[in-house]
């Protein structure tokens, strides 16, 4: 412990984006576009949002063969285990259009590599994942993915071999999807917690591959489009 | 006749909280008329006002992979019309299939993604 | 001779399509200029959060647009917030190019106008400035420090 009492970091400025994302949410709550009181589930709901329900089912797959077994078999069960409700959660308890109740978990294999994309808009996990990065969501990733997936995952850093087929997933109906990744060598013997760490958000979309004491997701830089998307 | 309330803006809340959509579908479609490991072919139908089924798998071959949900197809349940319920199928493309210069070297590869019914013919 | 972007016409005709104005909006022009970025904010006073504290406000409002009265369907809201994120707000960073995108959406979709917000933006910031001040011009004002 350190001894000088210091405060915790904080930003003592107020900027523009702030007073206006306060601004706009004001002026919708007056004019009845939503309520307060909605607002505020919605946001209780998000701060229970994160990618780590999602890296906690790959690890207990990856320990029980029969827990693996019935997340690739029926997601939505499996969810229950690692305390994610697809059904009864908040907000809507039944799946709103962006968090149907269909959950599919997709099994690496040392030859087969799934990576999930949303090519129609950004279709995401989100009860178990958390909300998605931005450049899942950009058009850029969209588009280059599902037609050039070997160059755009070479971009975070995922070179493979051509031994490996590489199955793209485009999650453009009900169903949900994160991906299995094979365990990777040096953790034998890792406890649940210990394996949890090593599974990133990335690896659960599949742009990345656990690796040993990698417990972070790589910075992306953000790539503009040359040419506007056509939806 | 359709049972459905016809003013009842609620009863899609009605018939899937506490269930799961597409859960709350399950029993409505009539029997699949396609199983895993069959060969089938993505329809080019017209898509006058919605669809979720991408252009560029249209006319393009593939493999049912799974049968997964029933449910309606976008197209309608847009409308707010589930009257239609339908099997969906997870369906495996060759990316050399669907884009005429994906490189040979890489020639396993492949696409996943669900369609419903009405949009696959037997290939 | 002038050059034209056939890039820039294609992206003109498909928001024109889907009614999204895309001309500049003068009060978020003025904010995309000077307002503060997270990411320098953050370097600037040395906290390391990813994200701004507003940033899942922000998140909630799109959410409940789309929802019960339904003023602003998510899939719109998206399509809007991708055209405007490579056309007008390209150089901003996210999640305030999401901030951005999303009021120009709803004015140019008449639920909030531009004046009324530019209004309301002068009192939110006249009231997060707020100072206790010792001539009682002001009531106290609560400090959690």
């Amino acid at each position: 412990m350190s001894d000088d009492h210091k405060h915790a970091p904080m930003v003592d400025e107020v900027s523009e984006f702030e007073i206006l994302e306060i601004a706009v949410r004001e002026l919708a709550i007056e004019k009845g576009l939503f309520t307060q009181e909605d607002h505020n589930t919605w946001t209780e709901y998000m701060h229970t949002l994160g990618p780590l329900p999602a890296a906690r089912l790959v690890a207990k797959a990856w320990l029980d063969p029969e827990f693996k077994k019935l997340a690739v078999e029926d997601g939505v069960k499996a969810s229950l285990e690692v305390g994610i409700d697809w059904v009864r959660t908040m907000p809507t308890r039944f799946g709103t259009p962006s968090d149907y109740c269909s959950f599919r978990v997709m099994e690496d294999t040392p030859t087969l590599k799934h990576v999930v994309v949303c090519t129609l808009c950004s279709c995401y996990p989100r009860p178990i994942l958390g909300q998605s990065p931005e450049w899942y969501r950009t058009p850029n990733y969209r588009r280059r993915l599902v037609r050039w997936p070997r160059q755009v995952l070479s971009e975070f850093g995922l070179q493979l071999s051509e031994e490996v087929e590489v199955r793209v997933v485009d999650s453009n109906q009900k169903s949900r999807f994160v991906v299995l990744p094979v365990r990777p060598e040096g953790t034998e013997g890792w406890t649940e917690d210990q394996l949890t760490e090593i599974i990133t958000r990335d690896c659960l979309i599949g742009v990345a591959v656990p690796k040993p004491g990698k417990t972070a997701n790589d910075p992306r830089p953000v790539r503009k489009a040359l040419k506007p998307y056509s939806h | 006749m359709s049972n459905k309330p016809i003013y009842d803006r609620e009863h899609h809340v009605k018939k899937a909280t506490g269930i799961g959509d597409p859960q709350c579908f399950a029993g409505e479609a009539s029997p699949a008329r396609f199983n895993v490991g069959d060969r089938v072919r993505v329809r080019d139908l017209p898509d006058l006002f919605y669809t979720r089924t991408q252009t560029y798998l249209r006319g393009t071959e593939c493999t049912v992979s799974a049968v997964v949900y029933e449910s309606p197809a976008a197209e309608d349940e847009a409308w707010d019309n589930t009257d239609q319920v339908e099997w969906f199928y997870s369906l495996v493309f060759r990316q050399s299939d669907l884009w005429p210069d994906y490189p040979q070297a890489f020639g396993g590869d492949t696409l996943e993604t669900e369609l419903p019914e009405r949009w696959l013919e037997s290939a | 001779m002038a050059l034209i972007n056939p890039e820039k016409i294609a992206l003109d005709e498909e928001m024109r399509a889907r009614n999204l104005e895309n001309s500049p909006i003068g009060l978020l022009e003025e904010i995309r200029r000077e307002g503060s970025c997270w990411e320098d904010l953050a370097s600037k006073w040395k906290v390391d959060n990813p994200d701004p504290p507003w940033k899942i406000w922000l998140d909630a409002t799109c959410e409940v647009l789309a929802d019960k009265n339904c003023a602003l369907p998510a899939l719109e809201r998206r399509w809007e917030e991708d055209d405007l994120s490579e056309e007008l707000y390209q150089d901003v960073p996210f999640p305030e190019r999401q901030l951005l995108a999303l009021a120009h959406s709803m004015i140019r979709r008449g639920l909030i106008d531009e004046k009324e917000l530019a209004a309301r933006k002068k009192a939110v910031e006249k009231r997060l400035n707020m100072v206790d001040q010792k001539d009682g011009e002001l009531d106290s004002v609560a400090s959690c420090t």
